[in-house]
């Protein structure tokens, strides 16, 4: 049913997607609505700031990185969600123009002691702009559901 | 310009509460279409067959949320000068379509920067709450503040 199941990751585990500009329009219109600070939605009061520029919030690159992630591979897969993230870190900033790429690394996996169906999985996620420097990165985990044969023989 | 809040004004144990929206079930459905649109967040049907047993938001929506209602609570006056990063961020339960939010922030610590005189660093507590006062989302966070100018 799904392509990829708790069994198909393993630690060393990467994929990379891209990718996705963002205008300054991107910036301003995601900023107004759930982070309106000065710098990511008025050029003029950004270049006064210490950024020197309008910059996106990292919330839009966290998100585009979510959006690049589901693109990528986890639609294909058993995910069940996530119980959350254990790092964020706004590493360098995206500035209007920026091409942003996805990588996911698989630092971790842990079958479910509890729940035989499902296992999780902690990842390295890093958002990475055209010049391959890391923008933003963060180590989450998720829950993926088991292939379903694996899950029947260790139940 | 002057603001309301510097660092100085940021000491631990001080908190804030501010009332949120609603969340409904079209802009679940539309946030997760842009940013998460894993089937348990855009389509209903899916999401009844899922663990979840029906639609929930994406937990990126509930972060811009919270984010947006840091915002409205004191952000918007203050002298902030952005963010490192996230310590640590639990999504704890879901949020469904018609839930009603609340944030409560704590300061956990304030750090006045060694090599720039000028700012401090602020670890804030950041507590999404429903309308059974279940909490959905914590998250401790970091922000950069200028010093009160003398």
């Amino acid at each position: 049913m799904f392509e990829l199941y708790f069994e198909d990751f393993h630690p060393g585990w990467t994929f990379e997607q891209g990718a996705r500009t963002l205008s300054a329009a991107d910036i301003k219109a995601f900023a107004r609505e759930w982070d309106p600070q000065r710098y990511h939605t008025d050029e003029e009061q950004a270049r006064a700031s210490p950024y020197g520029g309008l910059i996106a919030s990292g919330w839009q690159t966290a998100c585009v990185g979510m959006r690049l992630m589901c693109d990528g591979y986890l639609n294909r897969s058993a995910c069940v969600g996530s119980p959350g993230i254990e790092e964020i870190r706004f590493l360098a900033p995206v500035r209007p123009g920026d091409t942003l790429r996805f990588r996911s690394t698989a630092t971790e996996v842990r079958p479910s002691k509890t729940k035989p169906h499902r296992g999780t999985v902690t990842f390295t996620w890093e958002v990475l702009n055209q010049a391959g420097e890391v923008v933003l990165s963060m180590v989450g985990t998720q829950l993926f559901l088991r292939r379903p044969a694996a899950a029947d023989r260790g139940a | 310009m002057t603001k309301q809040y510097y660092f100085e004004d940021f000491a631990p144990g001080r908190t804030w509460e501010i009332e949120g929206p609603v969340v409904g079930r079209d802009e679940i459905v539309e946030f997760a279409r842009r940013f998460d649109p894993q089937p348990f967040h855009v389509d209903e049907r899916a999401a009844m067959g899922s663990p979840f047993g029906g639609l929930i938001a994406s937990g990126w929506h509930t972060a811009c949320i919270c984010m947006r209602l840091i915002w409205d609570a004191y952000l918007a006056d203050a002298a902030s000068l952005g963010s490192p990063g996230v310590k640590e961020l639990r999504w704890t339960r879901p949020v469904r379509p018609g839930d009603r939010l609340r944030l409560k922030m704590t300061v956990l610590e304030a750090k006045r920067s060694r090599t720039k005189p000028d700012r401090g660093t602020v670890l804030h507590r950041c507590e999404v709450y429903n309308q059974r006062g279940e909490v959905v989302m914590d998250m401790d966070g970091y922000g950069m503040f200028e010093r009160r100018p003398r």
